[in-house]
């Protein structure tokens, strides 16, 4: 007799549900279920003036709200051809910088170290691992403070306004970031220990071919590379990245034509870096060892958020180096002349590709809003994943597959509200 | 002392209110020798309501079935009840398009009849159950969430903020945005305590943290106008997060590609 059961997901962003089902008290299959409240956010921005895009979007997802909200910034400034100037492109990078910082320590110290250390969640962690609590805490806390310092505020960042920045950063709240970064530095360097592959307890999974941004600053721009070599441009997007409703889940599922079923996030954009960016000195591989470089496989997802935790606090430190090296300069936002237009933006959220698509009329009303979100796009891996783990553990009781489907769901640190929007 | 058994809820939102309870880290220990957060999904594996809460923060608006379950669930099991941020006070910026019926919006963006999950209308908590206190913004202050806390140790709730984000702007000594700079600030509507967070750095306010009590639309309407705003737009940016600009019945157009 099958029977059904599912589960609430928990230290996750959003509501979802694994659903396991038995077959004479065996686990024979699994399903991850979306059931997020959709909010319509797309069909609330038609109709809707330019000037509210960004500020709405941003609301769509708080860990991610940086990043939704400088994509529909480009975007909208892209589309009436307005170029920012450098120290709002620079504060723009950094506050993503920033918001991948605070979402990855979020993840990795909050939501997954329960699982590493088998307890429910940080407040027991605050009584059996409270350094490392802390330590987690101070680098988010780190994260925070740079979205605070460039966008005004961790959640929904305002100053990141359409034609460049509210106002500057001052000098000396740079000077402190520098400090703060320079230590919070030293206390990500044992993230990678941590969270290395082995260290989560599962057996053999799938892996998959991948993709990211491929653009200068690294997290955003207008081409999207594939695992298989192959380039994609944003604005044809519709050619390469399909979405549909799927009965049973909130979110529309993506799928990427004939060419099977591939993964975004950190993992993706590392293998993306490497294998493009050939010309410069080898890196050191030794983590990929384990997945050839065509693909790469859920087991390694929190191991190369962990790396990628290490080199966004580089990143923010570099860039806030350069901010003071050249100067801070009290700028105006540009004003913005709209006209018919149709653009896509793509750039990396912390949980991978982010695409953003608006058309607007002549008057910069927008006509049509398309977002997919990178959980979207991974929503078919998690799937499969689930499937073939659950095959993996044949002949384990029914708490411990549960426990390792939720385990695994998390390795891809979904964010539902995002994926539902 | 007593630890407070607290219950922490998110219906449909962004999660943002939670979030900035989680981003108060140097308080973080603080508040867990006080509080004991007996269910907090987002944070933490527990899924089972057990037993009676001194307190049950919600996010979120209400816009599903299953949220409707929870939200009962909780008013039931606590003693106070507290809706967590605009969309739980108001319905927040998901709500502005509740003319429209929700199959047509859902069709825009899913393309069938059906609404997935069965959503309906963002609605504020207040509509469904019985609400104690408000914990206002989007996303909240920081401050805002620890004087909650800091209240519910010692048994009394917070006073909210009386005055107008405008009173914390003067107190700064900012320049004001609508007055000298021609810009659609809402200050003059919204009720502060957000140490007006956007002007002072020298963008308007949107409204998050709702309406200020004693508020008079006639006259910010035609101050807004005078200042060269159309009711339109007025109403498109003050709708965000104010129930009173937002229009019965306003025409949109549908998203086929052409
Ligand atoms: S100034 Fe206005 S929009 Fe900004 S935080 Fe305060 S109430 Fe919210």
């Amino acid at each position: 007799m099958k029977k059904k059961s599912i589960r609430k997901l928990t230290r996750i962003e959003g509501d979802g549900q694994v659903e396991l089902i038995r077959e004479n008290g065996i686990v024979t299959d699994a399903r991850f279920v979306i059931s997020e409240g959709v909010r319509l956010f797309e069909a609330l921005l038609a109709g809707r003036s330019f000037h509210e895009v960004p500020d709405m979007v941003c609301r769509i997802c708080s860990i991610c709200s940086t990043v939704h909200k400088v994509a529909a910034l480009e975007a909208v400034e892209e589309a009436f051809g307005c170029m920012v100037s450098r120290q709002s492109a620079i504060l723009r990078e950094l506050a993503v910088n920033g918001g991948v910082i605070e979402s990855h320590a979020l993840h990795l110290y909050f939501l997954a170290l329960p699982d590493y250390l088998g307890v429910a969640g940080f407040q027991e962690m605050a009584t059996t691992a409270p350094e490392l609590l802390q330590r987690g805490a101070r680098i988010k806390k780190c994260g925070n403070l740079i979205q605070e310092i460039a966008g005004g505020r961790a959640v929904h960042p305002f100053n990141l306004v359409i034609g460049g920045t509210g106002s500057s950063p001052r000098k000396d709240s740079l000077l402190s970031l520098e400090d703060e970064l320079e230590s919070v530095i030293e206390d990500a360097t044992s993230a990678p220990e941590i969270f290395q592959a082995g260290n989560d307890r599962f057996p053999e999974l799938p892996v998959f071919p991948f993709f990211a941004v491929k653009g200068e600053s690294r997290l955003s721009g207008d081409t999207v590379g594939l695992s298989t070599g192959e380039l994609m441009t944003a604005a044809s997007f519709r050619s390469w990245l399909g979405e549909s409703a799927q009965e049973g889940s909130c979110a529309k599922v993506c799928n990427f034509g004939n060419s099977g079923i591939f993964v975004t996030g950190p993992s993706a954009r590392r293998g993306i870096e490497n294998m493009l960016d050939e010309t410069s000195s080898p890196r050191d591989l030794s983590d990929d060892r384990k997945s050839p470089r065509q693909t790469v496989s859920p087991y390694l997802f929190n191991l190369h958020r962990a790396i990628e935790l290490q080199q966004s606090l580089d990143r923010a430190l570099m860039l806030v180096r350069l901010l003071l090296e050249e100067g801070i300069h009290e700028e105006k936002a540009l004003r913005l002349a709209p006209r018919k237009s149709e653009v896509t933006k793509v750039i990396e959220a912390p949980r991978g590709t982010l695409l953003h698509h608006y058309e607007f009329d002549r008057d910069g009303v927008c006509i049509c809003a398309d977002i997919t979100t990178p959980t979207a796009m991974n929503q078919a891996a998690v799937g499969i994943s689930l499937r073939k783990l659950v095959q993996g553990m044949a002949g384990a009781g029914y708490g411990e597959i549960r426990s390792g489907c939720e385990r695994l769901v998390r390795c891809f640190d979904p964010c539902l509200s995002c994926a539902v929007h | 002392m007593k630890r407070e058994r607290v219950a922490i809820a998110g219906l449909t939102g962004c999660s943002g209110c939670q979030l900035t309870l989680l981003d108060c880290e140097d308080e973080l220990p603080l508040l867990l020798k006080n509080a004991d957060f007996d269910y907090f999904p987002m944070a933490s594996s527990g899924i089972a309501l057990k037993g009676e809460y001194d307190a049950a923060l919600v996010e979120g608006c209400l816009s599903t079935q299953e949220g409707l379950k929870l939200l009962r669930n909780l008013r039931e099991k606590s003693r106070l009840l507290v809706a967590f941020g605009a969309c739980a006070v108001s319905g927040g910026v998901t709500a502005i398009r509740n003319d429209v019926p929700r199959e047509e919006l859902s069709r825009i963006v899913y393309g069938g009849d059906a609404v997935p999950g069965g959503g309906f209308e963002p609605a504020p908590l207040a509509s469904a159950v019985k609400v104690d206190f408000d914990i206002t913004g989007c996303p909240p202050e920081k401050a805002d969430i620890l004087e909650f806390f800091a209240g519910l140790s010692a048994g009394v709730l917070p006073i909210p903020a009386r005055t107008f984000v405008c009173a914390d702007c003067r107190a700064r000594e900012n320049i004001c945005l609508l007055a000298e700079k021609g810009e659609l600030c809402l200050g003059v509507l919204t009720r502060g305590g957000c140490n007006a967070r956007c002007p002072s750095m020298n963008v308007p306010c949107e409204g998050c943290r709702g309406v200020a009590e004693e508020t008079n639309f006639a006259e910010a309407m035609a101050i807004f106008s005078a200042n060269g705003f159309s009711a339109d737009r007025i109403s498109e940016k003050g709708g965000r997060f104010f129930r009173e600009f937002l229009h019965e019945k306003k025409e949109y157009q549908k998203t086929d590609p052409d």
